[in-house]
């Protein structure tokens, strides 16, 4: 069997085919070099199966193989699905401690210490204040400045209970809001669905799907911040997601299930919320210690008002720190324990609190507020180190090197302007055939 | 990181993570200066957070100390003014006994001096009654009472309750000085105290017997004199307490500068290490700046035809 005739266009053909192609695919990359998610793309280029040739050989009578140029048999997204499953886990437990940061950070926002109006400074001028009503017992003004400093530190106790209980509230509706119907999550879950159909569509078809896989990569990378995420890609090329701690997979094929519950293990920003506000969670505690300072002042202040002769009213009302309250006018305030105007027993007493329990434990409660924030924002910062390090990762392998491209533009235009040669020169030979063949003589 | 392949991404992003991690130290720096405080937030610093609320309130307490301790001192100055003028008082009074005593004197000369001796005996009870910041200092706690009535009444008006300075935690000085146990309920009461004594001076002086003239040098000036020691064991006792209110004040003085000493070296930024930071900062944020502005730029485009 001899060479078919005009095997050499068709070969180059191919060539020039396959060259466009790879360029087309370049300049793909290229266009998506700054795309969120982009995974590049390379053009797989194959040989064609060689065309049989027989007894080519007049000596040994063997055949020989003759290439019939090349074909395109895939266009490939580079990525490596190891460096998702990595980033995904790194990125929920970034947004969890990420989370943490931010509400404790606002907590101690509320808390405002160290400064001139804090509560440690208001209880610190409120003891002042009764050691002042020691010196001049029978005072007015001394004693309406115990009242008035008592107001303004109850005032301050319920403040900031206020600002907490609001700051739970709203990391409630925070997660409300991301998890509810209609939420990021189903909005997520249900885009993923969808991106699965199409994706099993495609594949069915035979058809490449990369950009659609890019998309659902993006998509399963922001549901990773909301909580924990296992993907798993099924025979039929959709993904199974499941999310957090939830019973059943968010994503199942293009099946969504969701709302479900989740609890504090669910890891991301939702499980950062819920732990916020779990029962031992941080605001809770730190309500609950306010609560603490608060009934230690009261109890340790009324204490001393306690059985005199005559009978003395509570100067606190209220346990808590949203409750606590001034109970007395100022006439009512007594610095002795008797009826002699002058005595000042009590009020040295009470001017004596300082530095006592409700202090200490306000103390304790700040240092442990500082050092959980503390704790956060370097967990965070220690995640966010590893979560760049594998993004630089993925990009390292995914990413589009420009310079790269130019190069690759290079080789492929070259290759295509060599192709077109070969037709030439394959032409140049038809026409010596057909131009100049049988023509002797005429 | 070692990465094979760098892609202009990479390096924007990580140029870009550099920047503002150096603008953050910056703005740091920044803050620890113009405030002059290197706990800005309890997460600062924790432990230093919480030190610096004790600190803070300890240096409160002993300020409060010193004011206590100082009206403390005024308050004992005044008593021991009022007892010194009682007992220039009775030295006058004792002359004026050993005088009548002397047996050369009539009835006449008897009477002026019981005149005298009875309107000292006003003035002993009108130092009685000396005020501090508008409070009888005498009267026990009943400091919005006179301890003594002018004229007849001599009794007791005061109760025999201490009033206490705090100057310290747990430390305490008693600042009242109880002188009824001094001048006492007068002359009905037969206490044998100072007014009583002076009630019977007068009395024994007028009465123009013998027996009573005879009191006067013998029974009444050992009375005197026995009231003369009760008041000099009571100036004692207040300059004692005054003593005790020096001392602590001093005490005071020196805790709150070493408190104020450790709460600055809390909290207060050291201006000298963090300015050099700042100026290190400001270096590297520029060298940040002017490598980021160029590095991203090129690329082979930049070089093919």
């Amino acid at each position: 069997m001899s060479i078919p005739t005009l095997q050499g266009l068709q070969t180059a053909l191919s060539g020039l085919v396959a060259e466009q192609t790879a360029l087309d695919t370049t300049g793909n990359n290229i266009a998506n070099a700054n795309t969120e998610g982009y995974s590049r793309e390379t053009a797989l280029l194959e040989p064609n199966p060689p065309l049989p040739i027989a007894a080519i050989s007049t000596l040994t009578g063997e055949g020989a193989q003759l290439g019939a140029g090349v074909s395109v048999a895939n266009i490939t997204r580079i990525r490596n699905v190891y460096l998702d499953v990595q980033y995904r886990t790194q990125n929920s437990a970034l947004s969890n401690a990420g989370t943490q940061a931010e509400e404790l950070q606002q907590a101690q926002s509320a808390f405002d210490e160290p400064s001139s109006t804090s509560l440690a400074t208001q209880m610190s001028a409120f003891w002042t204040a009764w050691s002042n009503l020691a010196q001049a017992p029978t005072s007015e003004g001394a004693k309406e400045a115990v009242v008035a400093t008592g107001e303004q530190l109850a005032r301050t106790f319920n403040q900031l209970s206020g600002e907490l209980s609001s700051l739970s509230v709203q990391t409630g509706e925070q997660y409300a809001a991301l998890a509810g119907a209609g939420g990021e999550v189903e909005r997520y879950a249900e885009q993923i669905a969808q991106l699965n159909g199409q994706i099993k569509l495609a594949e069915e078809a035979g058809q490449q799907s990369n950009e659609m896989l890019d998309q659902r990569d993006v998509l399963l990378d922001k549901l990773s911040a909301l909580a924990n995420v296992t993907v798993s890609e099924q025979p039929d090329h959709t993904d199974t997601v499941t999310f957090g701690d939830a019973a059943k997979p968010l994503v199942e094929g293009t099946t969504v299930t969701w709302p479900q519950t989740l609890t504090e293990a669910a890891g991301g920003q939702l499980g950062a919320l819920l732990s916020l506000n779990g029962e031992n969670g941080a605001l809770g505690s730190l309500r609950s210690g306010l609560d603490g300072v608060a009934e230690a002042l009261a109890t340790s202040v009324n204490e001393h008002l306690e059985g005199l002769e005559p009978p003395a009213k509570a100067f606190f009302s209220g346990t808590t720190a949203a409750t606590l309250a001034v109970a007395v006018t100022p006439a009512e305030v007594r610095a002795s324990g008797g009826a002699a105007p002058g005595g000042n027993a009590v009020a040295l007493a009470i001017a004596a609190l300082r530095g006592g329990t409700a202090e200490q434990d306000y103390a304790t409660l700040v240092e442990k507020l500082g050092s959980d924030v503390q704790g956060a924002r370097d967990e965070e910062a220690n995640l966010q180190s590893t979560v760049t390090a594998i993004n630089d990762q993925r990009q390292s392998v995914s990413g589009v090197s420009l310079d790269e491209e130019m190069t690759n533009l290079i080789t492929f235009q070259r290759g295509y302007q060599a192709s077109a040669r070969t037709m030439s020169a394959m032409d140049e030979m038809l026409e010596t055939l057909i131009e100049h063949t049988g023509t002797v003589g005429l | 990181m070692s990465a094979d392949r760098i892609t202009p991404a990479m390096v924007t992003s990580s140029t870009v993570a550099d920047l503002s991690a150096s603008l953050s130290s910056l703005e740091r720096s920044t803050e620890e200066l113009s405030s002059g405080r290197t706990i800005l937030e309890p997460s600062d610093n924790p432990y230093g957070a919480s030190r610096v609320i004790d600190l803070q309130s300890e240096l409160d307490g002993l300020s409060a100390y010193e004011s206590d301790a100082q009206s403390g001192v005024a308050w004992e100055d005044t008593a021991s003014s009022a007892m010194s003028s009682i007992n220039s008082s009775l030295q006058r009074v004792r002359e004026l006994v050993l005088q009548a005593a002397n047996g050369t004197n009539d009835q006449t000369d008897l009477n002026t001096i019981a005149t005298q001796i009875e309107e000292l005996t006003e003035g002993i009870k009108q130092d009685a009654n000396a005020q501090y910041a508008g409070e009888y200092i005498f009267s026990g706690t009943l400091t919005t009472t006179a301890p003594y009535q002018q004229g007849e009444d001599d009794e007791y008006q005061g109760n025999a309750e201490t009033i206490s300075r705090a100057v310290g935690p747990g430390a305490t000085v008693t600042i009242s000085t109880n002188l009824s146990t001094l001048l006492g309920n007068g002359v009905a009461s037969e206490d044998g105290k100072l007014l009583d004594t002076l009630r019977t001076l007068v009395t024994n002086l007028r009465s123009g017997t013998p027996e009573g003239i005879a009191a006067v040098g013998t029974t009444d000036l050992q009375s005197l004199d026995a009231n003369l020691a009760t008041l000099s064991e009571l100036q004692s006792a207040a300059g004692s307490a005054t003593d005790q209110l020096q001392a602590a004040l001093a005490r005071n003085e020196d805790l709150q500068t070493s408190i104020a000493e450790g709460l600055s070296s809390t909290e207060d930024t050291n201006i000298a290490a963090t300015s050099i930071a700042y100026a290190n900062e400001q270096a590297a944020y520029s060298a940040a700046l002017r490598a980021g502005a160029t590095i991203v730029q090129e690329s082979l485009i930049n070089f093919l035809q």
